[in-house]
């Protein structure tokens, strides 16, 4: 499909932009990699009559770490993030970052764009939820800092207000002894996943002492499992456990029924990536090097 | 010195890997407009009104077709059916009704593919929407009927039946029944979609660029189509993007760009599918379910007889079907030795895309429902899957079955020990028991499957006895031309194959030349008059085919070449050699130096002929051969007669694993081996064979068209529809055995096909990996939801039954 005509505009600044979206109203949208917002298009998703390329805004795609946290600009992409060191120092956000979609998609593909694009499939909410990151943005009433867990509220629905911009997240280093996976189960590179799952875990001896389960592609938006979690705090992480999380975290699901699978099917998913997720981040506070990827099918 | 066998490097390639290959998209031009095809959303609707105005109004637009130009200027294509096929109307638009979702409704000619689609928002379109059918079996109910004028959804309707059934069975020690099969809707999706450029020109003739893989049927479904003499519609292609049966039937709407140039004066306009168009609305597989099965055995295990009803669903309009109604005899008995058959074969319309030839095409479907009937049969009554297919396989060449096919040469048995070699089969054995112990679920699966090459269109009077079609034939011309190449067209219009190094192997080896000096036209033009109606890419037979006009062009041009070399050297015809001198390539004296140049030949005929005298009259250098095999009109009454002339097998053994987590079959080890008789380009048939084996294992894991109840397509893009890509596909252990055909002059078979081996192999591997866990594998489509479905509900009570007598 083709799209139908719209203007483009290039932005030079974050300001400019904010500016440029206010001032061309409702049908006026940013880009940034594309990678969702020129298929909508292509499927005449929308009325748009105006894209604003906020994509060459010099500054905005920075990754930084310090002993205090994480900060990765909105215009990172996810082939960027793969390659940057964070990705090997914590393995999740490389488990996550590699999984999304094949080469050319990770080479445009956004970390900004995949969360204000509101996608229950899309990997970066899920993940994000799962570091309880926050996302910082700016816009025409100015500058604000959300947390990224009930960021999207509905299908394709976020808290972005008109004109506002997400400029970057944020997350607090995990603490030591803490380490998490990110696991998916897809049909091939270029698919969403059918299912994904963080979890990030933090041990004491073989106990839990915190966790954070997400799930992803597992309703209308991204799931923070928390009934799965408090199956799991502060007790020794055994099959019994990890049983009864997974079972938790298929009754916080809402799969729906489509092409993917049905629902029974979907939830028999949940429960293995959740095991899956769970036993590589365990292995992972161990100190164990795992290699863990999507997988496919 | 022979360059047939060698895997000479495709000649090709060069342009192709380059990007410099000439695909029907590729076509530019000033002027040239863009036509968009504005498709049903609906599988079933009236279509009360069309208003265009808006479209019109656009700028860039130059004209919109609906449905009544197209009753205005063409007509309904022919029917290959009888009665009531001739009854359905099939027209490049719908006209008062829609019957499959994607169905052309209106067309827009616009200076950009971007206005043309622009434009096709903006047409109105009021529809009424009706139920829609999307069942085999309750299609044939006819309580939703799609061709009023036919009257009902049933489009054909026959029995084969062949020895002694009832004795048979009588007779038996064991029977087998499965109450039903499925084979399930899935396409080869080639990489390039359905395509052409149309010139309606001002002497009033057709001229398309287009990428029809059966140019010699198109022309002669598209010039009564549009109204016109055959000769008035030129049709041409160049490179192809993969084709695998799908393009045969892309003169539907090739027709609507011929048309949206008549109605631009003149302009030439492009149509070129895009994905989503391609598979919601080209064309897709045939779906097929297998009723009332009952098997005869006797004590060995030897199959005896097979009894069953097939209902075949070909989607919305019946394009090159009911064909594929008579095409699966071919393969009768597989290759088994049964001789009572008895298969009450009907065949439906649904409102779903259009079934046409897919890669196996008809026969693949048939084959998978025989695979499946003797693994489950090993498994029911305890025979090792490799020991009851020994017992049961064709032994001797050339054999003919009950329906009167004859298989020309083959050796299942050296197959299935090769393919056990290959995937390490007693490995693999212990490996399972060991698993099984773990709990884990390993399955090997043997799939033995034909590829039967060469129609003899005579079996088309099986299905329609009033249809003039019979035999098969291929053309080449040859000419020695100035510089004493060998200059060499095709009717072939080959989509990838290779055809233009193959032949040149070939001639290089008849003519004593380097492959270098054959230059093989690209492409098919009807311009070339190197065609005749059976001309194309289809069926498995170009090797046989392709190569034998080639090869017999070859003998009349040397036979030429001889006589005029004995004029001019002034010796006798036998005295003379062909050979390579220092000049080059000549015709010379044996034992002497007195020799003749070929672009000396050539210009004699062409140039400087004057010393020539009418012995010479018939000499031109220009050769046109038509081959034609011998085959004979098949019994029509009795469905009896040889079907196909050459017999090329594949047998695949998959091990697969079923994960109990994620219900993903995953391929442990895979082996093909081949038998297509003699090779005449190996690197050529070993693509084949990875391409054949990739595009089935995509069918048996990934790839299906999933259609809900309203008939809405679920998986109408890549990311739903998931085509197999290399990250899918396992090492395939490859290797071959050749049987030389007796009935093709080098021995060669055809083999593009491949038969759907993985279909059944991985079928049969699923069957191992789940029998114990009481599952009987009755549907050919293996991904995790379906398996998740198995094993939640173990079927092996209701899907088989043995009796013991
Ligand atoms: C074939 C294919 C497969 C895919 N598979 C996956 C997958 O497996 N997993 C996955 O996670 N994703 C997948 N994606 C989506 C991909 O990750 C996208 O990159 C991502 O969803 C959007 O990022 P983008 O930069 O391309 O955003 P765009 O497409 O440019 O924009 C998307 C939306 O976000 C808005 N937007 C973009 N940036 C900002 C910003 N900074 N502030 C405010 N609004 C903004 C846009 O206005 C638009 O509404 C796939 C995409 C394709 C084409």
């Amino acid at each position: 499909m083709y799209p139908a005509p719209f203007r483009y505009h290039r932005a030079a600044s974050i300001e400019a932009a904010i500016r440029q979206l206010s001032e061309l109203g409702e049908g006026a949208r940013a880009l940034a990699g594309g990678q969702s917002l020129l298929v909508w298009l292509k499927m005449r998703f929308g009325e748009v009559s105006d894209l604003v390329d906020i994509g060459r805004i010099p500054g905005l795609d920075a990754i930084t770490q310090d002993a205090a946290g994480v900060r990765i600009g909105a215009l990172a992409t996810h082939a960027r993030i793969a390659r940057s060191p964070l990705a090997k120092l914590l393995p999740i956000v490389g488990d996550c970052a590699n999984g999304i979609a094949d080469n050319q998609v990770r080479s445009r593909g956004t970390i900004g764009g995949s969360l204000a694009s509101g996608d229950p499939s899309c990997d970066w909410p899920v993940l994000l939820t799962t570091l309880d990151a926050n996302l910082h943005t700016q816009g025409p009433g100015g500058a604000r800092d959300l947390p990224v867990d009930g960021f999207v509220e509905d299908l394709y629905v976020t808290k972005l207000k008109p004109g506002e911009l997400i400029t970057g997240i944020s997350f607090a280093m995990p603490v030591k002894g803490s380490a998490g996976a990110y696991v998916g189960f897809k049909r091939c590179a270029p698919a969403y996943p059918t299912i994904s799952v963080g979890v990030q875990l933090s041990l004491k001896g073989e106990q839990c002492e915190d966790v954070r389960i997400a799930l992803g592609s597992a309703g209308l938006t991204t799931i923070h499992a928390r009934a799965a979690e408090a199956e799991l705090k502060g007790k020794t992480l055994t099959p019994a456990t990890l049983a009864r999380a997974a079972d938790a975290a298929v009754a916080a699901s809402d799969p729906v029924d489509d092409q993917r699978g049905p629902i029974a099917f979907k939830q028999s998913i949940i429960k293995v990536l959740v095991r899956r997720g769970i036993e590589t981040a365990k292995r992972r506070c161990h100190g164990e090097t795992v290699e863990v990827s999507h997988e496919y099918y | 010195m022979s360059w047939v066998g060698k895997s000479l490097r495709r000649k090709e390639d060069e342009r192709l890997v380059r990007g410099q290959g000439l695909f029907a998209d590729d076509e530019l031009g000033a002027g040239m407009l863009h036509l968009y095809i504005l498709r049903s959303p609906y599988a079933h609707a009236r279509i009360l009104s069309i208003d265009t105005a808006a479209a019109e109004a656009l700028p860039g637009v130059v004209c919109v077709l609906t449905g009544k130009d197209v009753l205005e200027h063409c007509d309904p294509y022919m029917q290959l059916g009888p009665e009531p096929c001739d009854k359905i109307r099939d027209l490049p638009l719908a006209v008062d009704k829609v019957i499959f979702q994607g169905e052309p409704v209106a067309a827009v000619a616009a200076t950009s593919p971007g206005i043309a689609m622009d434009a096709g928002q903006l047409i109105d379109v009021d529809y009424e929407m009706l139920d829609a059918v999307v069942d085999a079996e309750e299609a044939l109910t006819d309580k939703i009927i799609l061709h009023e004028a036919a009257g009902t959804n049933r489009t054909w309707h026959g029995v084969y039946e062949y020895g002694d059934v009832e004795k048979a069975f009588r007779d038996a020690v064991h029977v087998v029944r499965i109450p039903r099969m499925h084979f399930h809707r899935y396409a080869s999706t080639p990489l390039e979609g359905n395509a052409c450029v149309a010139e309606w020109t001002r002497q009033g003739t057709v001229d398309f660029l287009c990428n029809n893989s059966f140019p010699g049927f198109a022309q002669q479904l598209l010039a009564p189509g549009l109204r016109l003499k055959s000769d008035q519609v030129r049709i041409r292609t160049y490179d192809i993007g993969g084709s695998f049966g799908n393009k045969i039937w892309n003169y539907v709407y090739m027709a609507l760009a011929a048309l949206a140039s008549k109605k631009a004066g003149g302009r030439r306009v492009k149509w070129a599918e895009l994905r989503t168009e391609n598979l919601l609305g080209s064309g897709h597989g045939n779906e097929r379910t297998f009723l009332d099965t009952e098997v005869a055995l006797d004590k060995h295990g030897v199959i005896t007889a097979i009894r069953s009803r097939h209902i075949d669903d070909c989607g919305a309009y019946t394009r090159y079907e009911p064909l594929g109604c008579v095409i699966w005899s071919q393969v009768l008995p597989a290759t088994f030795k049964l001789r009572n058959m008895r298969i009450d074969f009907t065949q439906t319309v649904t409102n779903k895309c259009p079934a046409v030839p897919n890669r196996g095409y008809s026969r693949m479907q048939h084959l998978w429902f025989m695979e499946r009937i003797i693994d489950i049969c090993a498994h029911e009554l305890r025979i090792p899957a490799d020991e009851i297919r020994l017992r049961n396989y064709i032994t001797e060449f050339p054999y003919e079955t009950p329906n009167g096919c004859v298989y020309d040469s083959g050796n299942y048995p050296a197959m299935l020990a090769k393919a056990k070699q290959l995937v390490d089969w007693d490995k693999w054995k212990k490996m399972q028991v060991a698993a099984r112990a773990d709990g884990r679920l390993i399955g090997i699966g043997i799939g033995t499957t034909l590829d039967s090459g060469t129609n003899n269109f005579g079996q088309a009077q099986i299905m329609n006895p009033h249809l003039p079609f019979s035999g098969n034939a291929e053309v080449c011309t040859m000419r020695l031309d100035f510089d004493g190449a060998l200059v060499v067209s095709l009717g072939t219009g080959p989509s990838g194959q290779g055809h233009e190094t193959a032949t040149s192997q070939v001639v290089a080896d008849e003519l004593g030349i380097d492959p270098s000096m054959v230059q093989v036209r690209s492409g098919f033009d009807t311009g070339w008059n190197t065609y005749v109606g059976h001309s194309g890419t289809y069926a498995s037979q170009f090797a046989v085919t392709g190569l034998s006009a080639v090869h017999g062009a070859c003998q009349k041009l040397k036979a030429e070449m001889r006589k005029l070399a004995a004029f001019l050297l002034e010796a006798a015809e036998d005295q003379l050699e062909f050979g390579t001198g220092a000049q080059g390539p000549e015709v010379r004296v044996r034992g002497t130096d007195k020799a003749i140049g070929y672009w000396q030949l050539s210009n004699v005929i062409n140039n400087n002929n004057a010393m020539l005298d009418e012995r010479m009259a018939d000499v031109t250098l220009n050769i046109r051969h038509v081959y034609r095999p011998p085959f004979r009109v098949p019994d029509t009454k009795r469905k009896f007669g040889n079907l196909t002339l050459t017999y090329a097998a594949q047998l695949h053994i998959a091990v697969i694993e079923v994960s109990r987590e994620t219900s993903r079959a995953q391929i442990l080890a895979y082996a093909a081996v081949d038998d297509c008789g003699t090779v005449i380009n190996p690197q050529i048939v070993a693509g084949q064979v990875h391409g054949a084996t990739s595009h089935g294992i995509g069918a048996a894991l990934m790839e299906t068209f999933d259609y809900d109840e309203t008939g809405n397509l679920l998986t109408s893009t890549f990311s739903d529809y998931c085509p197999i890509t290399s990250l899918n596909i396992p090492d395939i252990a490859y290797g071959s055995i050749q049987t030389p055909s007796p009935f093709s002059y080098s021995g060669a078979k055809g083999m593009g096909e491949g038969g759907g081996a993985p279909l059944h192999s991985i079928s049969a591997a699923v069957q191992d990996a789940l029998y114990e866990a009481g599952v009987i594998v009755t549907g050919s489509h293996h991904s995790p939801p379906a398996i998740f479905a198995a094993l939640q509900k173990p079927n092996r009570a209701q899907a088989v039954s043995v009796e013991k007598r």
